[in-house]
């Protein structure tokens, strides 16, 4: 119980650490500028399309489940003001978020942790190159950049397939209305939420799948079991981020 | 000069590096001998602080590795080129873009075609065709591998080497080469290296001393000639499994 708790702590402090050699790396862009821009896009680009699947997926669920459980006894506008607000503030960060944990979270942990255990971490040392400048600060910043542009396109996307299937789906329904009760619900603060809220879900999965893959150990099974550290920790930080940033949301 | 002193290095439990005391002179090679597991490549990793010792130092060129600040590490680590086991290139990377990242200060303002030439003649100094300077890692063989691992490490021109098993995997042929490799920077280029290998016959090849490290402690550190006279039962039966060395005496 002490050991795992000091090890807990330790990682911690590690973490922390991370996060100030990141921050000390900032003021010097000419290290990291361009590798940031091609992480961002392979970030991008590789996931737009599965972001926007689920972003329909979502939307066309969120009005159906709506229009199913309202029918008859609230007015049908009301559909678009809970198409707006689930898709806007909820759907469009988390589900994005989920992707990109699967995606590109997956991906960097693998990534470092193999570079980790075959040495090219370490040749980089040796070369007297800094790995926090060269491998995670691109990494982070990406994510930071990525996951707002992704959440605003999953948002559109979301809205877009939750009109549609309301209109083919609930009786009565039409675009006026849907467009009534998105405008009687939505204030400009709630898309700028939901932007935030993608930001910090973006250096959140890329910051803990640095972590965590640069930290792997071991041979291709220890490459394998960092990936499943970095996919639970991402997760659980992703829903438990997801949680504390909801006072935001009233804050304005 | 690197001169380890009474360095010390336990991983968890486990009491690796039990107070080695040890020195390369200027233009010396050293081959460092000894069992698998004995801490041979820890010891190196040492010298380029990629491990902190749990006590003693290392100082090359008088500087203390495990005292010294990033800015001084850095100015260390660029004086010294790190050959690893497994070669160590970055799978993601074309040949010509390791190279490159390894000199990226030196480029800075320089063409590309400058560049380029330069990769060549690092190429050719391991004598490798430039046909292979687009290549991915994963497209060469091992061998291969571990020459462009080399011109990597010799990339900005470093004044020390320190070789983690450069002949480990490879066919006799290779190994050859790579040993010529070794004596060929010593006589051209003036570079001061240490070898860890389990090779006998690299060693002895190599080595102007051979220094054997036995249970975490330096047993012995003497030349190929006096090594094979030395009466400790433990480096007798270490050093005498050779074919080569037979040679020497």
């Amino acid at each position: 119980m002490i050991k795992r708790t000091t090890r807990s702590l330790g990682r911690t402090g590690e973490a922390a650490v991370l996060a100030w050699k990141i921050l000390k790396v900032l003021p010097r862009p000419r290290l990291y500028f361009n590798a940031a821009l091609q992480q961002a896009y392979v970030m991008g680009i590789q996931s737009l399309p599965l972001v926007l699947i689920m972003a329909f997926l979502g939307g066309a669920v969120t009005s159906q489940q709506t229009g199913t459980q309202f029918s008859g006894g609230l007015p049908v506008w009301v559909i678009g003001s809970v198409l707006a607000a689930s898709v806007i503030t909820e759907l469009g960060p988390v589900l994005t978020g989920i992707v990109m944990m699967a995606r590109v979270g997956a991906a960097i942990a693998a990534e470092l942790a193999s570079m980790k255990v075959t040495e090219q971490i370490d040749a980089l040392v040796a070369m007297g190159r800094d790995p926090v400048a060269f491998l995670v600060v691109p990494r982070v910043l990406a994510g930071l950049i990525v996951f707002p542009l992704l959440v605003i396109l999953a948002v559109a996307m979301g809205i877009f397939a939750g009109w549609g299937v309301a209109l083919l789906a609930v009786d009565g329904m039409t675009s006026a209305d849907i467009v009534y009760g998105m405008r009687f619900y939505f204030r400009p603060w709630v898309l700028v939420f939901s932007v935030i809220k993608g930001g910090v879900f973006g250096v959140a999965i890329t910051f803990i799948a640095c972590f965590v893959g640069m930290n792997g150990e071991g041979g291709a099974e220890g490459v394998g079991r960092t990936t499943t550290t970095a996919v639970v920790a991402t997760t659980l930080a992703l829903m438990v981020l997801d949680v504390l940033l909801v006072p935001l949301l009233k804050a304005f | 000069m690197i001169e380890f002193r009474n360095l010390h290095k336990s991983f968890d439990s486990h009491h690796v590096l039990r107070g080695v005391d040890l020195s390369v002179e200027e233009g010396e090679t050293l081959a460092l001998l000894g069992p698998s597991g004995t801490g041979k490549s820890v010891l190196i990793k040492h010298a380029i602080g990629l491990l902190d010792p749990d006590e003693g130092d290392v100082f090359v060129d008088g500087i203390s590795i495990a005292n010294a600040s990033e800015k001084e590490l850095r100015h260390a680590r660029r004086r010294i080129g790190y050959v690893f086991q497994n070669a160590a290139l970055f799978d993601s990377l074309t040949v010509a873009e390791n190279l490159w990242l390894a000199q990226t200060d030196e480029r800075e303002g320089r063409s590309l075609e400058n560049c380029r030439a330069e990769a060549e003649e690092l190429l050719a100094k391991v004598n490798l065709d430039p046909s292979v300077m687009m290549k991915l890692p994963s497209e060469l063989s091992g061998g291969m591998r571990k020459r462009v691992g080399v011109a990597r490490a010799i990339a900005h021109n470093p004044s020390y080497l320190l070789w983690d098993e450069p002949t480990t995997g490879l066919d006799p042929v290779n190994a050859d080469n790579i040993d010529e490799l070794i004596m060929t920077m010593r006589e051209k280029l003036g570079v001061t290296s240490i070898v860890v290998t389990h090779d006998l016959d690299t060693a002895f090849e190599v080595g102007d001393r051979i220094a054997l490290l036995y249970e975490g402690k330096v047993r012995a550190c003497q030349t190929p000639e006096d090594i094979l006279k030395n009466d400790d039962p433990v480096v007798k039966r270490f050093v005498r499994r050779t074919t080569r060395a037979d040679a020497v005496e």
